[in-house]
C-alpha cells in the first residue's frame, strides 16, 4: 500500500505544519513566521488533498496581503488553527464532504463511510435540533386535524415532518427511529388519501409514535454530548399497532370513510417517499389554519448557535468596558474638546444600542411555549372528560429562551390544576348555565420592563371557606384571623398547604402550588392568584425580560467587591449602636423596624479582611429568603450596576454563596452573591 | 529528523504519542513542559478576583476578553512554597476538557522559558518512585540540552483533586 503510506506521510507533515503555525501564534513574536507557517500549511494541504483546509487558509493570506502593512488577526487566525487541528483529528468526515479530494488521499481517510458519518458531531446536532422543530410542528398541527379532520395543510405537515424525521434517522442508521417514523407516516398516507380517519384514538396513537420519537431523540442528543443514554426504547408494541391500524385500513379501503371521493384518486404508493428524496432543513412553505402557526414558522429568521451569541455579548460587553476606559482616560481628559466630547457620546450611545440588540437576539415569541401547551390541553381534557379550549394571545411576546425553558414545568402544573380542579364537567357546567365547553387562557404580553403571562380558567374557582379551613388545620393560619379574599387565595402558595388528597390521577405528582411558586422565584420572578366563585380562577406571572442580566449593588468587603442582586434586598441601613445586640454562642441581631434580624458577616463567611468589623460603622443590607429576613453586613455600597451574569466553569460553579461572575466597569471581575445560599449556609452552621 | 519522519509515516501508531512540541516553564528550581497544542494564550499576571471557599491554590478568576476563567497557582498545587509575583511571572491559559465541553483556565507559572520539540528517543518515562505513589499528571522526563524537563499531563493535573506527591517525588529524586 504505497499510497496509503504517502497520503499518510503527508497527512502527518500538514499536521506538523499546523503545529508549528499553533506555536507561533502562541508565541506572536514574530510576524512573518507566522506567515510563512501559513504558507506551508496551505501548501502541504493542498499537496494532501485537503483543498479545503488550503482554503480556509488562504482567506487568511489574502486578508492580509490586502492590508498596507502585514498584520495577521491573531484571534481569528487561532480561531482558525483550533478548526484545522479538529478538522485534522476527524480526517474521514472531512474527506467525506469533499469529494473533489485526490484519489490517492480517499482511501486512507474515508474507509468507514456512513458508520463514521453518523458520528459527525455536526450532522448528529442539526438531526436533534431539525427532528425536535419537527415535532413541535407535528404537535400543533395534529391538533389542528383533531378539530377539523380535514385540514389537508395541517395534515400534510404532520406526514412531512414524520417524514423528514424518517430520511434523516435513516441517513444516521438510527434503526429504531426510522421504524417508527415509517409505520406512522404510513397511516398518515392512509388518511392523506381519506382512506382512514383521522379519529382522537388514530391521532393518540400518532401522538405516542412523537413521543418515541423525542425520547429517541433526546437519546441520540445525550449521546452525542458523551452522556450515557442507554438503549433505545422497545419499539415492537408501537410498530405492531400501528401495523394493525394501517392494515385494518387497508383492508376496508375499498370503502373510503371520507365522503371526499375526489382526492383518493391520489394513490397512496405515488404518494409514498423513499428517503432519498429527503431535503433536510426544509420544509416547503406552509399555510396554516392559526395564524400562531404561521408567524412562528416564519422563514425570515436565521439559526443561530447559542455559542456564538454569548461570544457576541461577551465582545460587546468588552466592547462597552474599552468605550468607558476611553472615556476616562486622564489623557482624553486633557484634551476634551466639544467636538471630541461629541465624538464620545455618540460613541456611547452606539454602544448601548449594539448591547441592546445583542441581547434582544437570545429573545424568542413565547409563543412556542404556548404551543406545547396545546397538547398538554389535549390530553389532559381526554383524560379528566371534559371539554377545554385553549385560548391563547400574545404569542409573539418575546422572552429569553432560558426562561421559556425553565418556564415549561410550572406552566404545566397550573394548567393541570385548571382543567383537574378548576373547570367542571360538561354536565356540571351547563347546569350552571355556562357553556359546557371550559376556556383555558394563555396570555402574555410586556409590561414595564417585565413580562407578564396570565394562565386564567373559567371554572369553579377557588373555595375560599375550604382554604381558609384547610390552611387553619395545618396551622398556616391562626384560628380567628380576619383574612380578605386574595390573602385567602395566596395561601395556596404556602408550603404544605398542598396535601395528598388534593393530588389526584390526573394532577399528580405530589406537587403544589408552592413548587410552582419556587420555580418561579428562581426566575427571579413573581406569581398571583385571583379568583371569582363561579366564575374562575386566575394566575398572573411576572417575569424579567432575561436572565442574563440582573440590576446589582455593588457593594465592598475589604479590598473585594461583590455584586448583590437587587430583586433580593429589601433595604440598606447603617443601624445605632443600641439596635444591635449579641447573644452569647448564637450571634448577633438587629432591631429594624420593630422586628429582630439576625446579623450576617460577609467577611466572616468569605474569610476577608473587612474594614469595618462593627455593625453600627458598617452597611447592612436587608434581604429576604423563603419568607424570612436577615442583614448582610458589608463595609460599604459602591453603587448600583447593570450586569451581565457569566458562569465561574465548571471548577468553581458550585461554590455557596457565590451565583456567577459579572465584568465590572474597569474590566475586572466582581462575584454576584447567591443570598439564599448564604443565609441557608449560615442556619445550617449555627 | 529524516528517519524520525519515515519511522512516524511507517506507524504513526507505535509512534510515542508524547513527542511533540512542548511549551516549558519554570517553577521554583524546576523546569516543566506542557503540550503546546493544548496552550491557548500567555499573559502577564493580572488583577485576580479571590473566590470565597475554594482550593488554596485557586488563586481566583480573571476576565479573558469578556470570558470569566479560573486561575491555578501551580506552584501551590504543587505544593511548593507561595513566591511574590514579579514581571516574569505569567498566567498561561490552557484548554482542557470539562464536565461540558472544553473548558479555558489559567495556571500561574514562575516564567514562560521556551518552545521546544521533543522525539520519541527525548522523552523517558517517570522513574518508579515505589511505595505505590501513582503520578498520573506526569507524562515523562526529557532529556534536553538545557536539562531534565518533567513533562506534565496538564488536564490531569488540573482536574484531579489532590495533587500532591510530586514535591515527594521531587526531592527523592
Amino acid at each position: 500500500m504505497p499510497d496509503n503510506d504517502a497520503s499518510l506521510e503527508r497527512e502527518q507533515r500538514l499536521r506538523q505544519a499546523v503545529d508549528e503555525l499553533a506555536v507561533q501564534l502562541v508565541m506572536a513574536e514574530d510576524e512573518s513566521a507566522i506567515l510563512r507557517a501559513l504558507g506551508e500549511v496551505e501548501r502541504l494541504a493542498c499537496a494532501s488533498g485537503r483543498p479545503e483546509l488550503a482554503e480556509m487558509v488562504e482567506g487568511f493570506l489574502k486578508q492580509d496581503a490586502a492590508a498596507e502593512v502585514i498584520h495577521p488577526d491573531l484571534a481569528a487566525l487561532g480561531k482558525a488553527v483550533e478548526r484545522l487541528q479538529q478538522a485534522l483529528a476527524e480526517p474521514a468526515s472531512l474527506s467525506f464532504s469533499s469529494p473533489s479530494a485526490p484519489a490517492d488521499a480517499a482511501p486512507a481517510s474515508s474507509g468507514g463511510g456512513i458508520n463514521i458519518l453518523a458520528q459527525d458531531p455536526e450532522l448528529v446536532r442539526d438531526f436533534v435540533v431539525e427532528s425536535r422543530e419537527h415535532l413541535a410542528a407535528i404537535e400543533t398541527h395534529l391538533l389542528v386535524v383533531e378539530q377539523d379532520p380535514h385540514a389537508s395543510e395541517s395534515l400534510n405537515a404532520v406526514f412531512r415532518g414524520f417524514h423528514t424525521i424518517k430520511g434523516l434517522a435513516g441517513f444516521l442508521e438510527l434503526g429504531p427511529v426510522q421504524e417508527v417514523a415509517h409505520e406512522v407516516e404510513t397511516i398518515l398516507d392512509l388518511a392523506r388519501s381519506d382512506r382512514l380517519t383521522m379519529t382522537p384514538e388514530v391521532i393518540d396513537l400518532v401522538l405516542r409514535g412523537a413521543d418515541y420519537l423525542r425520547t429517541a431523540i433526546d437519546q441520540v442528543d445525550a449521546a452525542a454530548a458523551g452522556k450515557p443514554s442507554g438503549q433505545f426504547a422497545d419499539n415492537r408494541n408501537l410498530i405492531n399497532e400501528l401495523r394493525s391500524l394501517a392494515a385494518e385500513e387497508q383492508d376496508s379501503g375499498h370503502q373510503p370513510q371520507s365522503p371526499q371521493k375526489d382526492r383518493t384518486a391520489e394513490p397512496a404508493g405515488a404518494a409514498k417517499p423513499t428517503a432519498g428524496e429527503t431535503t433536510p432543513g426544509q420544509t416547503g412553505p406552509e399555510q396554516s389554519l392559526r395564524p400562531a402557526v404561521a408567524s412562528l414558522s416564519d422563514s425570515r429568521t436565521v439559526k443561530v448557535d447559542t455559542g456564538k451569541l454569548d461570544h457576541l455579548v461577551d465582545m460587546v460587553g468588552e466592547m462597552v468596558i474599552a468605550q468607558s476606559l476611553l472615556k476616562h482616560d486622564p489623557d482624553m481628559a486633557a484634551v476634551r474638546t466639544p467636538r471630541l466630547q461629541r465624538i464620545i457620546s455618540q460613541l456611547s450611545g452606539i454602544t448601548s444600542d449594539v448591547q441592546k440588540t445583542a441581547m434582544a437576539l437570545r429573545m424568542v415569541p413565547i409563543g412556542y411555549l404556548f404551543q406545547r401547551m396545546g397538547r398538554v390541553v389535549r390530553d389532559l381534557a381526554r383524560k379528566a372528560g371534559k371539554q377545554v379550549e385553549l385560548i391563547t394571545e400574545g404569542e409573539d411576546t418575546e422572552i429569553d429562551r432560558q426562561i421559556v425553558e425553565a418556564l415549561a414545568d410550572p406552566l404545566l402544573h397550573m394548567i393541570r390544576n385548571a382543567i383537574d380542579h378548576g373547570l367542571e364537567t360538561p354536565e356540571a357546567r351547563a347546569a350552571a348555565g355556562k357553556n359546557p365547553t371550559g376556556r383555558v387562557r394563555l396570555a402574555a404580553c410586556h409590561q414595564s420592563g417585565q413580562i407578564q403571562i396570565e394562565v386564567g380558567d373559567d371554572g369553579r374557582g377557588l373555595d375560599a371557606e375550604k382554604i381558609l379551613k384547610k390552611a387553619i388545620e395545618r396551622g398556616l393560619v391562626a384560628p380567628g384571623s380576619q383574612l380578605n379574599e386574595s390573602e385567602i387565595a395566596n395561601l395556596i402558595f404556602e408550603p404544605g398547604f398542598s396535601t395528598a388528597e388534593r393530588v389526584t390521577d390526573v394532577s399528580g405528582r405530589g406537587v403544589g402550588m408552592d413548587v410552582v411558586k419556587k420555580n418561579i422565584t428562581r426566575l427571579r420572578g413573581r406569581i398571583e392568584v385571583s379568583s371569582a366563585r363561579g366564575m374562575g380562577t386566575k394566575f398572573l406571572l411576572k417575569l424579567p425580560l432575561t436572565l442574563a442580566i440582573i440590576d446589582g449593588l455593588l457593594v465592598g468587603v475589604g479590598k473585594e467587591r461583590y455584586i448583590v442582586p437587587i430583586y433580593s434586598v429589601l433595604e440598606m441601613l447603617r443601624p445605632s449602636r443600641q439596635a444591635v445586640n449579641r447573644i452569647p454562642g448564637q450571634g448577633e441581631t438587629v432591631l429594624v423596624r420593630d422586628s429582630v434580624l439576625p446579623i450576617i458577616r460577609l467577611h466572616e463567611r468569605f474569610g476577608v479582611t473587612p474594614r469595618f468589623s462593627d455593625p453600627w460603622e458598617a452597611l447592612l443590607i436587608v434581604a429576604e429568603c423563603e419568607g424570612k429576613r436577615f442583614c448582610m453586613m458589608v463595609d460599604e455600597f459602591l453603587g448600583k450596576q447593570e450586569v451581565v451574569i457569566k458562569g465561574l466553569g465548571d471548577m468553581l460553579k458550585n461554590i455557596r454563596g457565590i451565583a456567577g461572575g459579572a465584568i465590572l466597569g474597569d474590566g475586572r471581575v466582581g462575584l454576584i452573591l447567591d443570598l439564599e445560599a448564604i443565609f441557608l449556609g449560615v442556619q445550617e452552621n449555627g | 529528523m529524516q528517519a524520525g519522519v519515515a519511522d512516524t509515516a511507517a506507524g504513526a501508531a507505535k509512534s510515542d504519542q508524547r513527542a511533540g512540541k512542548y511549551l516549558t516553564f519554570r517553577l521554583g528550581n524546576e523546569e516543566f513542559a506542557i503540550q503546546v497544542l493544548k496552550v491557548r494564550e500567555i499573559m502577564g499576571v493580572q488583577d485576580i478576583t479571590a473566590v470565597p471557599q475554594t482550593p488554596h491554590y485557586v488563586k481566583g478568576v480573571i476576565n479573558l476578553r469578556g470570558k470569566v476563567i479560573p486561575v491555578v497557582d501551580l506552584r501551590l498545587k504543587f505544593g511548593l512554597p507561595e513566591a511574590e509575583y514579579t514581571q516574569h511571572t505569567c498566567i498561561i491559559v490552557v484548554q482542557i476538557p470539562g464536565a461540558s465541553g472544553p473548558m479555558l483556565m489559567g495556571i500561574v507559572v514562575d516564567g514562560v522559558s521556551e518552545v521546544v520539540s521533543l522525539t520519541a528517543g527525548d522523552i523517558e518515562n517517570t522513574p518508579d518512585f515505589g511505595q505505590g505513589v501513582t503520578v498520573p499528571y506526569l507524562l515523562g522526563m526529557a532529556k534536553t540540552k538545557g536539562g531534565v524537563k518533567i513533562l506534565l499531563d496538564i488536564d490531569q493535573v488540573l482536574t484531579s483533586q489532590e495533587v500532591c506527591g510530586l514535591e515527594q517525588a521531587l526531592h527523592h529524586s
